[in-house]
């Protein structure tokens, strides 16, 4: 079976699910969905706090570029590591019943996703109600797919290598650490290239391009905030680097997907 | 350091094995000999390193029979119906149209409506059994599992699979008990170490099974 015709075949599932999951996670907090627009807010409270003193950044400006950072960067982190370990959260399901392995960690992804675009909902909100939405935010339906893509492309092969090898889940998290420095979550592109511009070292402006989590959180900072359209040549490289990670993914699930319960100690 | 994979174990290997349709088969075998594995096989969970597993039919729905697993704890019974109806192959629709029936044979009244965290044990067996009974499948795959919960539900639950083994659905029952093999099924293979030891009529298997699997306990 293709993916597509398992991707038809069970995507009732994926979606009662996903709304399943949304809302028994509501339920495990007396705040319920309020976390899911608190978590980022906090997050963004204290880098702002931190940051504005070190560059002296203040404002509601500085706080929007760091709070679409933070919504990007959640979305991102929350849905490939949860995915990554979602095989083997569900591994007593997975021995019961004969369910194709990417199930449970496109559920996570989805709702990670629901709930990073309610947040993304009221990042709007904010940057309307000061007047910067414009023409260019049109294009954000593309910067979410291109994101969302990058997100499952990602997630699939690793959710598989770390069933495999559990060692790797430590590695992925450093990685993941070092990205969030990277990817100008509390600063932006164009700090980087003039730091590079007067040190004399724009080999280090190329390799911050390379990175897609820092092209995507430019390009929503671009059509929110700047009232620019996003670099399309960057945006187009982040997709190309999505699709490959998407198609090694869904090889590897199609190689796995049968055998991964034999061969993993659990 | 690195997770050790499993060693190399072949559970199942040069089985030949054919299930008739209707048929009500028992597997009876100490823990250890591949009975486990053989129900992943044949419900497709697991695939088979040599050889293969083919149904007669495409189509063909098989469901190894499995009490909340899989349950959220934090929805109700009727979500989680729904929930594991879907795990095991069933549509959201199918499940919906039986929430009555299932709420009804649990009888967990309004318990169905709570949390399936604020369930006992026994609780949660009565509404996966009674999950298991909605989803209707053409191979019904049972390991261990006949009746659950209380004494009531006990007797509820044997008589449900009693109706199950009465009907034309094929039904593979696996068990180290041979009594229960020789009381439910029609046919009893007896499985050693992944090989079939002896085959054939419940109560001459069961006779071959208790003279000869001193030999093989440690």
């Amino acid at each position: 079976m293709t993916f597509l015709q398992q991707l038809t075949r069970y995507k009732d599932i994926v979606l009662y699910r996903t709304h399943a999951s949304i809302k028994s996670e509501a339920r495990q907090s007396y705040l319920g969905y309020v976390w899911f627009l608190l978590e980022p807010m906090m997050s963004t409270a204290v880098l702002y706090f931190a940051w504005s003193y070190i560059n002296g950044a203040k404002g509601f400006e500085a706080i929007l570029t760091i709070l679409i950072g933070m919504v990007a960067w959640g979305w991102f982190e929350s849905s490939v590591m949860g995915g990554a370990g979602s095989i083997k959260a569900k591994f007593h399901v997975l021995n019961q019943f004969s369910l194709p392995k990417w199930i449970f960690p496109v559920v996570t992804i989805l709702v990670n996703s629901w709930k990073s675009l309610f947040v993304f909902g009221v990042v709007l909100a904010m940057a309307a109600a000061k007047g910067l939405i414009g023409v260019h935010t049109l294009w954000l339906p593309v910067i979410l797919l291109v994101q969302l893509m990058l997100i499952v492309g990602l997630t699939l092969p690793i959710s598989i290598a770390v069933t495999l090898m559990h060692d790797l889940t430590t590695v992925i998290s450093s990685v993941f650490r070092l990205l969030f420095f990277v990817s100008g979550l509390f600063f932006t592109a164009s700090q980087v290239k003039q730091k590079c511009v007067e040190g004399n070292t724009p080999g280090l402006y190329e390799a911050f391009l390379w990175n897609p989590m820092a092209v995507l959180i430019d390009a929503y900072r671009a059509v929110i905030q700047r009232g620019e359209s996003p670099d399309f040549s960057l945006l187009g490289r982040a997709a190309g680097l999505a699709l490959v990670f998407l198609v090694l993914g869904l090889a590897a699930h199609a190689y796995f997907d049968k055998k991964i319960l034999k061969l993993t100690n659990v | 350091m690195l997770s050790k994979t499993k060693k190399e174990i072949w559970a199942v290997r040069g089985l030949n094995l054919d299930i008739f349709e209707g048929e009500k088969l028992g597997i009876m075998g100490r823990n250890g000999c591949g009975k486990s594995t053989l129900m992943r096989l044949l419900a497709g969970i697991y695939s088979a390193d040599e050889g293969k597993v083919s149904y007669s039919r495409k189509d063909c729905h098989v469901e190894l029979l499995s009490l909340g697993v899989g349950f959220e704890g934090n929805l109700s019974g009727a979500e989680n119906a729904v929930l594991n109806g879907m795990l095991m192959g069933k549509s959201r629709k199918h499940m919906l149209e039986r929430l009555d029936a299932i709420r009804e044979f649990s009888g967990l009244n309004e318990f169905f409506d709570m949390p399936v965290y604020t369930y006992s044990s026994g609780m949660g067996l009565r509404l996966g059994f009674s999950v298991a009974m909605e989803t209707d499948p053409d191979v019904l795959l049972i390991d261990e599992v006949l009746g659950v919960g209380d004494e009531v539900f006990v007797k509820k639950s044997e008589e449900a699979l009693k109706q199950k083994f009465a009907g034309d659905r094929t039904v593979v029952l696996i068990s180290h008990d041979a009594a229960t093999i020789e009381r439910m099924c029609t046919r009893a293979v007896w499985l050693e170490k992944g090989k079939i030891l002896a085959e054939g009529n419940p109560a001459e298997v069961a006779a071959k099974y208790h003279q000869g699997v001193g030999a093989y306990t440690n």
